[in-house]
């Protein structure tokens, strides 16, 4: 039963993924290529999941969904100046097809060679869960999980300095 | 994790860094925030002395050994200086606290780096070090020719970051940990070894800014406000030469090939730092490449791979960026330009003549701490049968008086009528008497210093 579930699910989320690749290149504006994005590292993360990566898909979510694409869609607010910039015309080129094709053909004999001589992986029987890996990070980790929040905090300071103001 | 406790001197650079950032709002006193700081560097370096060699804490994470306390003691000691100096003379046009909670957190991160024994920890404490240092590099924010300065050294600090990490998840991969003694201890893997080694040290090279990586250096300083320059180009190199030597003990047994890489790298800096800073006008270029030479001059004692080379780099790194400051310093109070130093006899003899006494140490005459140094570093390689490189390294010092009274020729034996005015401050002239005082009394307290660290020379 749970294996068809998981069948049904892995399919809808690998034409999610897939599928919105394709719209994500298809499309001939900005925006909606921004949007087609963050509907493709969604799916991803609904993968990880799939997979009981709890915290990757946390993370896929937080950083990618989250930080990344509305990074690009600010990008492409504070540069485009008016409505009709974001639409671009579609300029196939052979330039693109031969790098398309080789890239393509390399993936494509890589999983074909290599996939045969791999080790055959086991599903654990019990992935550790976010709790395990917060009890990581707050014991074992806790000495750089607190340099690295100082880190974020210096970045903070030095983008508020040099996006201030003169004479304030 | 157990001794936390034992990071008091941190913790408290912490909260001055923090409160640095608000104090002058509260009281309402320009310069309370570098007033404030430098008073908790001092009491940081004191807690860092009482403290003292503590070994492993934090669950293995971090060390307190001989050349972790030494570093740390000197980390502190320079910024608690670097910061009086500041409460006198400001940073330029703009305000200064938040340069001051940017110094504070850089002294934060490079003390961590001294001590850490786990690559995560090493990683992160040195972008904790050199994230501070872009901000103050570019810190005139309204100057183009500043941020462009500022920027050139991000992206390659960022690059040589890469670099180092790359090597660094080789290491990972060789030892399956990613702590320091795991490290040491695991069984050499040959060719890979060798190759994750001399990616670290590259790494390492370009942030210490040892030839042939020095190229960004002379560039960024020349951008920078001098007064950022004297603190971006000393502080955290100490750091620097506690991680080589952590990471040399920790890799030799690797990388057999080490220490003579390291021996290539001080050969090139010393010849490339000391020809390169002839032709220069400007003060901060000049002590950029000055800076090369006397990075090669420590990786010299490194290249000796015995615990007497490792204390003597310590020693020499110490004994250099005292006056190399003070020097960068006289630049950020009467400008950058060779030129603008001219009569400075006459206008302010006090710091003539200290000035004297500063590159004296830097060419390393006696009795000063920089003849020791290099008396220090140039046995430890003899003995280590690295003569060819200590007759390279004797010649080029000599060839440094050159440009050193270059940099003096001016101060006696020019006039300049349009010389700023300078205001008196007390704080910046005793911020500079101690950086002189230094110079000298740290020729006296080598002995005891060494026998700390666990080597006698003589």
């Amino acid at each position: 039963m749970t294996e068809t579930v998981n069948g049904v699910a892995f399919l809808a989320l690998a034409f999610a993924t897939i599928g919105g690749a394709v719209m994500m290149l298809a499309t001939r504006n900005v925006v909606h290529a921004a949007f087609w994005l963050l509907e493709v590292l969604i799916a991803t993360a609904g993968l990880y999941l799939l997979l009981s990566a709890e915290f990757l898909a946390l993370v896929q979510v937080l950083v990618y969904a989250g930080s990344v694409t509305v990074l690009v869609i600010f990008t492409v607010m504070i540069t485009l100046r008016r409505r009709e910039d974001a639409v671009r015309p579609f300029e196939p080129g052979w330039g693109g097809a031969i790098m398309a094709a080789l890239f393509g053909g390399s993936i494509t004999f890589a999983i074909a060679q290599f996939t045969s001589k791999m080790p055959a992986g086991t599903f654990p029987e019990k992935t550790p869960d976010v709790a395990a890996f917060g009890e990581k990070l707050f014991t074992t980790w806790m000495v750089p999980f607190e340099i690295a929040s100082l880190v974020l905090l210096v970045a903070l300071v030095g983008a508020v300095w040099w996006s201030g103001g003169d004479g304030q | 994790m157990t001794g936390l406790h034992l990071l008091i001197p941190e913790y408290l650079l912490l909260a001055g860094a923090i409160a640095a950032l608000f104090i002058e709002r509260v009281s309402g006193r320009e310069g309370a925030g570098a007033a404030l700081g430098a008073v908790v560097a001092l009491a940081a370096a004191i807690a860092a002395v009482v403290i003292g060699a503590q070994g492993a804490i934090a669950g293995g994470m971090l060390a307190l050994d001989a050349v972790a306390v030494t570093v740390r003691v000197a980390i502190a000691a320079l910024t608690a200086v670097y910061l009086l100096w500041l409460v006198g003379r400001g940073m330029g046009p703009e305000r200064s606290r938040e340069a001051v909670a940017f110094v504070l957190f850089a002294a934060l991160g490079s003390m961590l780096m001294a001590s850490a024994r786990d690559l995560i920890v090493l990683f992160i404490s040195l972008e904790l070090a050199t994230m501070p240092a872009y901000v103050l590099m570019g810190y005139r924010r309204n100057d183009e020719r500043n941020l462009e300065g500022a920027l050139k050294y991000f992206l390659l600090s960022m690059t040589t970051s890469l670099i180092l990490l790359y090597g660094l998840s080789f290491l990972f991969g060789i030892a399956g940990s990613t702590s320091l003694v795991a490290i040491a201890a695991a069984p050499p893997a040959g060719l890979l070894g060798t190759f994750a080694s001399v990616f670290v040290f590259i790494g390492l090279f370009a942030k210490m800014s040892a030839a042939p990586f020095h190229f960004w250096a002379p560039d960024a300083y020349a951008g920078a406000p001098a007064g950022s320059v004297a603190f971006v180009s000393t502080v955290p190199k100490l750091a620097g030469t506690a991680v080589m030597v952590n990471l040399a003990t920790a890799l030799v047994p690797h990388a057999p090939v080490l220490p003579a890489v390291l021996a290539l790298a001080a050969v090139t800096s010393m010849l490339l730092g000391n020809l390169a800073a002839f032709p220069q006008t400007d003060i901060r270029r000049l002590m950029a490449y000055s800076g090369v030479a006397h990075t090669g001059y420590v990786l010299l004692a490194l290249s000796s791979a015995t615990p007497a080379g490792y204390a003597a780099a310590v020693f020499y790194t110490i004994a250099y960026v005292v006056p190399s400051m003070a020097i960068t310093l006289i630049a950020a109070e009467e400008g950058t330009a060779l030129d603008d130093l001219a009569g400075l006899v006459v206008r302010r003899p006090a710091v003539a003549w200290g000035s004297v006494v500063l590159l004296l140490s830097l060419v390393g005459v006696p009795p000063m701490a920089g003849m020791l140094g290099k008396l220090f570093a140039f046995t430890a390689a003899v003995s280590a049968g690295r003569l060819a490189l200590v007759i390279v390294a004797v010649v080029m010092s000599v060839v440094s008086a050159g440009y050193y009274f270059r940099i003096l020729r001016p101060i006696f034996f020019a006039s300049r009528s349009d010389a700023p005015v300078l205001a008196s401050s007390r704080s910046a002239a005793v911020a500079f008497s101690l950086l002189v005082a230094a110079t000298l009394a740290l020729g006296i307290a080598a002995s005891p210093l060494l026998s700390y660290l666990g080597v006698r020379f003589f």
